[in-house]
């Protein structure tokens, strides 16, 4: 190790080429950088029921349902209709659009007294243009229960045009050019765009526009309190240099992988410059403490005493996010684990080698500057707190320790009231136009979501038939569920036709003839299989359903499965309520996961680092009282459990063990000083608070606010992130230098910790 | 309902010329068009069996087989005899528009509206329009694009008040037999939507016959494919089987 060190000083030039040529080559890779926002994308491949969501999409046309909506005084009109089918037809032409349906494709079966007819709604080649026509047709339309409140609105005011898009194929290109058809075609009319393929458009812009705005607020934020920290640019550039670089090769590695940004990896730029620019910053003070001699020696030592403790804060945090990679049902929240963990595994190695190689260019010394620079940081904001903490927790550290349990308990009540979001609809701010046009959908056409279930079995079979029939009934019956579709409703319509009334017919014969005049109509490759032996039921349900409603949903449908023959028809269900389902107690076991992973993590770091049991369970004062904090704080701010705030806990022990660790570090050794002189508990504590503890505060305030930044993301569970994760550090901080403390003064001996004389040199003591 | 006869529509232009064809001279696009119409309305009557591919987009295949007459050309019958489940359907369409159905499940005839032109039937790629047993040239402008290889090219767009799904139509027709081998139909965007070839000239009775039909559409991926035996002309179809009863046999 120490001979690596000797090397990169020695040869720092080349390890600056070398650094700059690897840059050179990753950050070339960057402008390949995809972004995928579609969060169904994400779901494991092995999960029976996304297993059978992805079938279902791949083998009945699309389950993606990408709703278009035209608002006019009255739909019922020649130029309305006729605007309608241009867009039918130029929607279906589009490459990645299955299937389009409107009032002017969906299969109709008219009859009357003379006959019947398959056909649709209306003539498109020959539109009705007299009032009276137009006056029939509104009626007929109306009347019919597959029309009214599915594809337009009772009031005729609204109609409904639904393209179902190819599973497999670029959802967000497609839905940008249905867009720009629609605008073209109907520039005049009200339009809304809903359904999971356009809000996932809309979160792909959300992610162009977030990176742009939060990568140079977040660092504006920094290099703010590093100069206050610091007063000295070196310390401001070296830091952002680190993590700017770590940040290409990051992105560049995942670019070359051909791993898209996610929703959620959006925010490893965030991540790396709030946490990344503290290894620098340690390097960076190493450096220039004024013992440290200006040669290849003296430089070299100081890189190999620096690198032991640096390396373990960052161990720590790689840890916390490494905790995602395990029990994650949403890939993308492993490739955040992955990627954040290799960002910071990057800037610590940047830290420990491009730095000091860039520091052993400059050999005067520092001298006097630095003492100059440590009076300036004894007035700035930390000198203004820590005197007044060093005050509060020798006077009274019992108090301290009965106010924290007490905010503890305190907390510990706000946990049942911590809701769960979902929804991908809730991802958006309440002003957003897609919500405005989901609102609408639920409304007005019984929702954008899709509920499938799937029926195998001789789909012939009248007493099959019959069994999809009352699933459909029951499936009407639920709260939230509108609008089924399924080829029972097709052959009633048609039994009627040959006059034996809207029911199923009797025999297999007669639904086989029935059948005949159904095939090769579009609509059949979405509802049946070629071989007849599966079936599609789909019904709409509500976006918006809550997390509780949607287990209930579920668990009724199933119930309901579980009663049904399997001799004769077998049911599954998939569809949106599966999925969110399977989501929503994915949510809550990886949150439960990660917390004993962090917390088990933390123990075995403290034991190993304080060679003591009671240095692991002090280490664990502070975080588990943040931990109390944040869920807390969750359930009585109303910050609801989501894909990014399930990750809060893990990053927050991650980052903020650091603390604790750099706390009792610090002590063991003050302790020994104070011990040799005799002086008591206290000043060991006064000492540490004035100069780790100063540290400490630095950190606390620049990764804070540098996280505080994601409050400007336009997307809401990235906002909550950024504030639970700016309490959180908070609150791991502040425990550190106060809550710590005043348990080792108010516990005596009973957490006794061995003192660790200074071994090493570098240390150096601050009056 | 908008199942009609179809077949039948593209039997009547299927047929070959009666009579040689004219000696050779400056044909205009019309007058190549007017013997098309008239080689396809040439023989009294008609019968013959037809085998059926369906093709979907994702290349599965379903078969199905029927025997066609045709009396005049207004008056056709067709009836189902493959596959087992579908054996006994049958059409019936009658001067003025009228078209029967015949379920054989419910012993039972309705009557089928036909108005809609641009529908598919029973499963093909074939819609009413292209089988109708229209005359081109009184519904059609034509323009004669080339004449090479023996196939006159021409371009037919709908005359003032004619009613077609299509914006326009490139025809292919065998110079000598006045038969049409190839149609490009395009939308009304203009944009290709399906294209029919017709293979296999073959003269029956002094009558010309495609053995093979097919229609491909383009925008879905689909096509269907017609083989034609047993084809009969002018055998003196007795007028009792264009009836309603007849239907039921």
């Amino acid at each position: 190790m120490k001979k690596l060190a000797r090397q990169i000083i020695e040869k720092n030039r080349l390890v600056i080429v070398l650094f700059t040529l690897i840059t050179l080559f990753l950050g070339f890779f960057l402008r390949d950088l995809k972004i995928n926002p579609d969060i169904l994308s994400y779901f494991p491949k092995n999960d029976p029921d996304v297993q059978l969501f992805n079938y279902l999409g791949e083998e009945y046309g699309g389950n993606s349902l990408a709703m278009i909506v035209l608002e006019n005084e009255e739909i019922f009109t020649t130029e309305t209709f006729a605007l309608i089918d241009e867009l039918t037809t130029r929607l279906q032409l589009e490459p990645g659009v299955a299937y389009v349906t409107s009032l002017t494709n969906t299969l109709d079966i008219k009859t009357d007294e003379y006959g019947f007819e398959i056909g649709r709604l209306v003539d498109t080649a020959n539109l009705p243009r007299d009032p009276e026509a137009l006056a029939i047709l509104k009626e007929y339309t109306l009347g019919k229960e597959m029309y009214r409140n599915n594809l337009v609105t009772e009031d005729a005011t609204a109609t409904l045009i639904i393209c179902r898009l190819q599973t497999n194929s670029d959802q967000v290109a497609t839905c940008r050019r249905l867009q720009e058809i629609v605008a073209e075609v109907a520039p005049a009319m009200k339009i809304y765009y809903g359904g999971i393929p356009f809000m996932i458009l809309d979160l792909h812009n959300m992610i162009t526009d977030d990176l742009k705005i939060l990568i140079p607020m977040v660092s504006l934020v920094i290099i703010f309190f590093l100069y206050l920290g610091f007063r000295k640019w070196e310390g401001v550039f070296l830091p952002l240099l680190a993590v700017a670089i770590s940040l290409i090769w990051t992105l560049g590695v995942m670019s070359l992988l051909k791993i898209p940004l996610s929703i959620i990896s959006n925010v490893i730029p965030v991540v790396l410059f709030a946490v990344g620019n503290a290894y620098t910053i340690h390097v960076l003070s190493r450096f220039n403490e004024a013992r440290i001699a200006r040669t290849n020696d003296g430089l070299a030592t100081a890189l190999y005493e620096v690198t032991t403790p640096v390396s373990l804060a960052g161990i720590t945090t790689i840890a916390g996010f490494i905790s995602f990679i395990f029990g994650s049902y949403l890939v993308m929240i492993q490739e955040f684990g992955i990627f954040a963990a290799l960002g910071v595994l990057f800037t610590l190695f940047i830290s420990l080698t491009l730095i000091p190689a860039l520091l052993a260019l400059k050999r005067e010394e520092p001298g006097r500057k630095d003492k100059a620079q440590r009076k300036t940081e004894n007035t700035g904001i930390t000198g203004r707190i820590i005197p007044g903490i060093e005050k509060l927790v020798t006077k009274r550290p019992k108090t301290i320790v009965w106010v924290g349990i007490f905010l503890a308990i305190l907390a510990l009540t706000g946990i049942p009231r911590i809701s769960r979001r979902i929804n991908l609809i809730e991802y958006f701010q309440p002003q957003a136009g897609i919500r405005q046009a989901e609102a609408i959908l639920e409304e007005k056409f019984g929702g954008s979501g899709i509920i499938q279930v799937l029926a195998e079995g001789d789909i012939q079979d009248p007493a099959v038939l019959r069994e999809m029939e009352k699933m459909e009934e029951f499936l009407l019956a639920q709260d939230g569920v509108n609008n089924s579709q399924s080829i029972v409703n097709l052959l009633k319509e048609l039994n009627h036709a040959m006059g034996e009334g809207k029911v199923l017919p009797d025999t297999k014969e007669k639904v086989m003839n029935l059948w005949f005049l159904l095939e090769g109509e579009e609509v059949m490759t979405q509802l049946v299989n070629a071989g007849r032996t599966e079936a599609v039921i789909q019904a709409r349900v509500a976006g918006s359903l809550e997390a509780e409603r949607t287990h209930e949903l579920v668990t009724a449908i199933n119930e309901y499965i579980a009663g049904v023959d399997p001799e004769l028809v077998k049911f599954s269900q998939t569809g949106m309520p599966v999925i969110y389902r399977n989501l929503d107690r994915s949510i809550l076991r990886s949150q439960f996961q990660s917390l004993i992973f962090a917390v088990f993590l933390v123990f075995i770091i403290m034991l190993f680092l304080l060679g003591s049991l009671a240095g692991g369970l002090l280490g664990l004062i502070p975080i588990l009282f943040t931990l109390a904090l944040i869920f807390g704080f969750m359930g009585y701010a109303g910050i609801p459990l989501d894909i990014a705030t399930v990750l809060v806990a893990s990053v927050t022990i991650g980052i903020g063990i650091d603390y604790s660790i750099h706390f009792l570090s610090r002590y063991r050794q003050e302790l020994a000083e104070a011990r040799a002189q005799n002086l008591p508990l206290e000043t060991a504590v006064r000492a540490t608070l004035n100069t780790t503890g100063r540290a400490i505060l630095i950190n606390v305030f620049t990764v804070a606010f540098g996280f505080l930044v994601l409050i400007f993301s336009q997307l809401l569970p990235i906002q909550r992130f950024g504030v639970l994760v700016f309490v959180t550090m908070l609150a791991s901080g502040f425990s550190a230098i106060i809550l710590l403390p005043a348990v080792l003064l108010s516990s005596g001996a009973r957490f006794h910790l061995r003192p660790v004389a200074c071994r090493k040199a570098g240390i150096k003591k601050v009056k | 309902m908008k199942k009609p006869l179809f077949y039948f529509g593209l039997l009547l232009i299927l047929p070959g010329l009666l009579f040689p064809a004219a000696a050779a001279g400056a044909l205009t696009a019309g007058e190549i068009m007017e013997r098309v119409d008239q080689t396809v309305s040439a023989p009294r009557d008609q019968e013959m069996h037809v085998k059926l591919v369906i093709t979907d987009a994702k290349g599965n295949e379903s078969h199905r087989e029927m025997v066609m007459m045709q009396k005049g050309s207004d008056r056709r019958m067709v009836k189902f005899t493959a596959p087992p489940e579908q054996r006994g359907i049958a059409f019936l369409s009658l001067p003025g528009g009228m078209t029967y159905l015949y379920l054989p499940a419910y012993r039972q005839t309705r009557r089928i509206a036909s108005h809609v032109r641009n529908q598919k039937f029973a499963g093909t790629d074939f819609t009413y329009e292209d089988m109708e047993a229209r005359k081109y040239s009184a519904d059609w402008e034509a323009k004669l694009l080339a004449e090479e290889d023996g196939l006159y090219r021409l371009e037919l767009t709908p005359k003032e008040g004619t009613v077609s799904d299509y914006g326009r139509l490139i025809v292919e027709v065998k110079a000598g037999i006045f038969f049409p081998v190839k149609i490009e139909f395009f939308d009304k965007a203009n944009r290709p939507r399906k294209v029919m070839v017709q293979d296999k000239l073959e003269q029956i009775n002094g009558y010309w016959i495609a053995r093979e039909a097919e229609m491909r559409d383009l925008q879905a991926g689909t096509s269907s494919k017609m083989f034609f035996t047993e084809v009969k002309f002018d055998s003196g179809l007795a007028d009792e089987i264009f009836t309603e009863r007849y239907l039921a046999r």
